[in-house]
């Protein structure tokens, strides 16, 4: 009998997720910059939150789906601005599990057999959520779609299109959503610690007459789950917003699972030619219009909320000025390690502990992780791949690089057999206690329903089901619209995102991208 | 001693940074002989009975005696080496009130006084103006700099020396800047990308020599700015950094 209850098709594709992910890992690091920082210890942080991604992302996940299956979780947000449909689960949630798992077999804490079915369980979570929260784009991954992330559903492109307002260089929309632009970007890699996963791009979707949209999108602005935001953001009204553009004149070709463009000819601001703002979260239904009533209205609205993003950025850069190195250490693991964090706020299953602690399991390493340690191991994981685990025979060409190498080590499929039964299967089916040196969090959560406890939160979400996620509408997607568009259902669809909009409201399933150009210049 | 499952390796390397082998290579000291010490099973010892011997002090026992050997770690953020300065080596010239300081990059282009300026230096331009950005240079390189700048302003006309290519460490005062010139990073860094949502004339890993606090400097931003496929193709594509003679 196998001392696994891995089947041999699990470790399959748990080993096929592993090469495909370690690929991607490579080409980012080769085409996207390291970042590094006089401010935060990045690279230090990053391998902390890798660490405590190992140790505790098979119990969580494992808890998340006794509340709720990934693909439910989908469902339910599908609609709506959200980070778990980001680079948070494109790339970090995978990768950021394996790059701690690989650090640890490197250091000789681990065998690659080690935890094999921790390893086969969190990247099936992954890939059954991935495959559902993008299924009408039907990848699993931008990877896979050729480095494009068209995964929004024609009836909200449709109101995107409709009702973005049109901008020129020079106007004062125009100038407002520049202004705009630059300061919540700024806010947002100032809250991520220097990173930027707080913020995404989704697209491009073609708006016809050489212009293509382009969706940004940005997470944890307000008061949530982050400590160090305590009290400052509080002015800040929104926590996710989503920012449509039009762009003329410029081809996105690049969109990928960082969340980062490419375009040709390359993007400048001159061709940003209209503009729309929304917000949403797990409480609402869909993206909910912000200072979309008019031109003036928007204008205003973009500038004033860039006016209180600047000064919320020069508060929390004074408080984190401040912060002891363990404290920056902190902040920016749990940036990285809790960026999954919303499968649990989804599923009302929430817990600060769980989430923004480092498990001791993970905490013991703390010490050697310096600034050169750092940046060192967090460089030979990614692209240089010169540590021991990587060095494959002498005949391989990796993608991308064509040097003998592979990034993640592969399950050995010698765990199935009878006599192998020395290894463990897993780290364990609960969390170690965990360790946090920042001030303890102000239960206060910002929501699209107002302020909440977490504990007023978990409740709000095992209470809300969303129209899109109820029985008669879940399965309804594109492909199902084309064959059905003239019935009423398909404008029971279409109602949920019209409902506010100013100028689709009403118009049902049946408007053709010509249509909706044409109703939007009347 | 026992022997670990990775220490039979028909292709291990030792190829990886020396700190990193140093750590690793104490690390796997440390589990054989714990696994000796705990006379089990790996299956029995991993993720188990490891705890007690794998524990925060025996690897900060690893880390300290790096430290003892003489070993002096490299810095990145200003507040490790203000923390633990018998670990890390300093910043040199981290504060801006030195008038003498400047980078010295070996592979700066320079050239001799032609039409009051001098060429002392080079960056990959990260979006093309209509003109060249001309300035005075103020080095900001740490959290006691930009706070200097928050509290009293940031001089009219500054062109911002720094070496940091992230995105927070100027973060409240970089609206201030008339132009940035940065020695690290390409121009997708988080400062390429920000400077390039705010307009401002920015030039990325930049090579520069000799210049310092309060010279006027020109930065070539409306030249070329440099591609994804330049950076793919290892190509050099970069603008020039002047230094006006009237300043020096």
């Amino acid at each position: 009998m196998a001392a696994t209850k891995l089947s041999y098709a699990d470790l399959l594709q748990t080993n096929n997720i592993m090469r495909c992910q370690g690929e991607e890992t490579l080409f980012l690091g080769i085409t996207r910059t390291v970042q590094e920082s006089k401010f935060f210890p990045v690279s230090a942080y990053v391998m902390l939150g890798y660490l405590n991604a190992f140790y505790r992302y098979p119990a969580l996940l494992r808890k998340v789906e006794a509340a709720m299956p990934p693909e439910e979780i989908a469902d339910r947000i599908r609609n709506t601005n959200s980070k778990l449909k980001s680079m948070g689960t494109n790339w970090c949630m995978p990768n950021f599990y394996l790059l701690g798992r690989e650090m640890l077999i490197n250091m000789g804490v681990i065998r690659p057999q080690d935890a094999a079915e921790d390893v086969a369980y969190v990247l099936d979570f992954w890939r059954r959520y991935q495959l559902a929260w993008r299924r009408d784009d039907g990848h699993l991954t931008n990877l896979e779609g050729g480095h494009r992330s068209q995964v929004l559903p024609e009836r909200q492109v449709q109101v995107m299109h409709a009702d973005m307002f049109d901008c020129a260089e020079g106007d004062e929309l125009h100038e407002a959503a520049i202004n705009f632009t630059a300061a919540i970007s700024q806010y947002a890699v100032l809250i991520a610690c220097e990173s930027r996963v707080c913020m995404t791009n989704h697209g491009p979707y073609n708006l016809g007459e050489d212009r293509e949209l382009l969706v940004r999108e940005f997470f944890d602005l307000g008061q949530g789950d982050l400590p160090w935001l305590d009290d400052i953001a509080d002015e800040l009204p929104f926590s996710r917003l989503t920012l449509a553009t039009g762009v003329k004149d410029t081809h996105f070709y690049i969109v990928d699972d960082w969340g980062s463009y490419e375009a040709k000819p390359e993007y400048k601001a001159e061709n940003l030619v209209t503009v729309g703002l929304y917000t949403s979260d797990d409480l609402s239904e869909t993206h909910i219009p912000v200072g979309m009533g008019s031109r003036e209205e928007l204008t205003q609205t973009l500038n004033d909320y860039a006016q209180k993003l600047k000064d919320v950025t020069t508060k929390l850069w004074e408080r984190l000025a401040g912060y002891q190195r363990e404290q920056l250490m902190d902040a920016g693991a749990f940036t990285y390690f809790a960026i999954i964090r919303d499968f649990a706020h989804v599923a009302g299953v929430y817990d600060q502990e769980d989430w923004f602690t480092i498990d001791e399991r993970a905490d013991r390493f703390r010490v050697l992780l310096n600034d050169e340690y750092g940046n060192e191991i967090l460089g030979a994981l990614f692209v240089p791949l010169s540590l021991n685990s990587h060095q494959q025979n002498e005949y391989q060409m990796m993608r991308h690089s064509g040097m003998p190498k592979r990034t993640y080590s592969p399950i050995p499929y010698t765990v199935l057999q009878a006599e192998d039964d020395d290894y463990v299967a897993s780290v364990g089916p609960d969390l170690s206690p965990g360790v946090t040196y920042l001030p303890e969090k102000v239960d206060r959560y910002w929501t699209t329903r107002g302020t909440m406890t977490a504990d007023e939160l978990n409740q709000a979400t095992r209470d809300f089901t969303p129209r899109l996620a109820g029985e008669d509408l879940r399965y309804l997607d594109d492909a199902w619209v084309k064959y059905n568009f003239d019935t009423p259902l398909a404008a029971s669809l279409y109602e949920i995102d019209q409902e506010q909009s100013r100028v689709l409201a009403g118009k049902g399933a049946g408007l053709r991208r010509d249509d909706v150009e044409r109703l939007r210049s009347e | 001693m026992v022997k670990l499952y990775t220490d039979t390796d028909k292709f291990e390397s030792h190829e990886g940074p020396v700190v990193v082998e140093a750590f690793h290579s104490a690390l796997k000291d440390l589990v054989r002989s714990s696994l000796d010490k705990a006379g089990v099973s790996w299956k029995e010892f991993v993720f188990s009975k490891e705890y007690e011997f794998i524990t925060p002090e025996a690897i900060a026992a690893i880390e300290q005696s790096v430290v003892e050997s003489g070993y002096r770690y490299q810095t990145s953020a200003v507040i490790s080496f203000i923390e633990r300065p018998e670990a890390y080596s300093p910043i040199a010239g981290a504060d801006a009130t030195s008038d003498t300081f400047s980078f010295e990059h070996a592979d700066a282009v320079t050239s001799e006084l032609e039409d009051g300026r001098a060429q002392v230096g080079q960056g990959d331009n990260v979006a093309t103006y209509a003109k060249n950005v001309i300035g005075t240079a103020r080095y900001y390189r740490s959290i006691d700099d930009v706070m200097t700048g928050l509290r009293e302003g940031v001089p009219a006309n500054t062109v911002a020396i720094i070496d940091d290519s992230g995105g927070t460490l100027t973060a409240p005062i970089i609206e201030q800047f008339t132009g940035i010139v940065c020695a690290g990073g390409t121009v997708r860094s988080h400062l390429g990308i920000l400077t390039r949502e705010y307009g401002i004339p920015c030039v990325m890993n930049s090579k520069i020599s000799g210049v310092v606090n309060g010279d006027t400097v020109e930065v070539g931003v409306s030249g070329a700015a440099k591609t994804t496929e330049a950076y793919q193709q290892g190509r050099e594509m970069s603008v020039p950094v002047w230094k006006h003679a009237s300043a020096s």
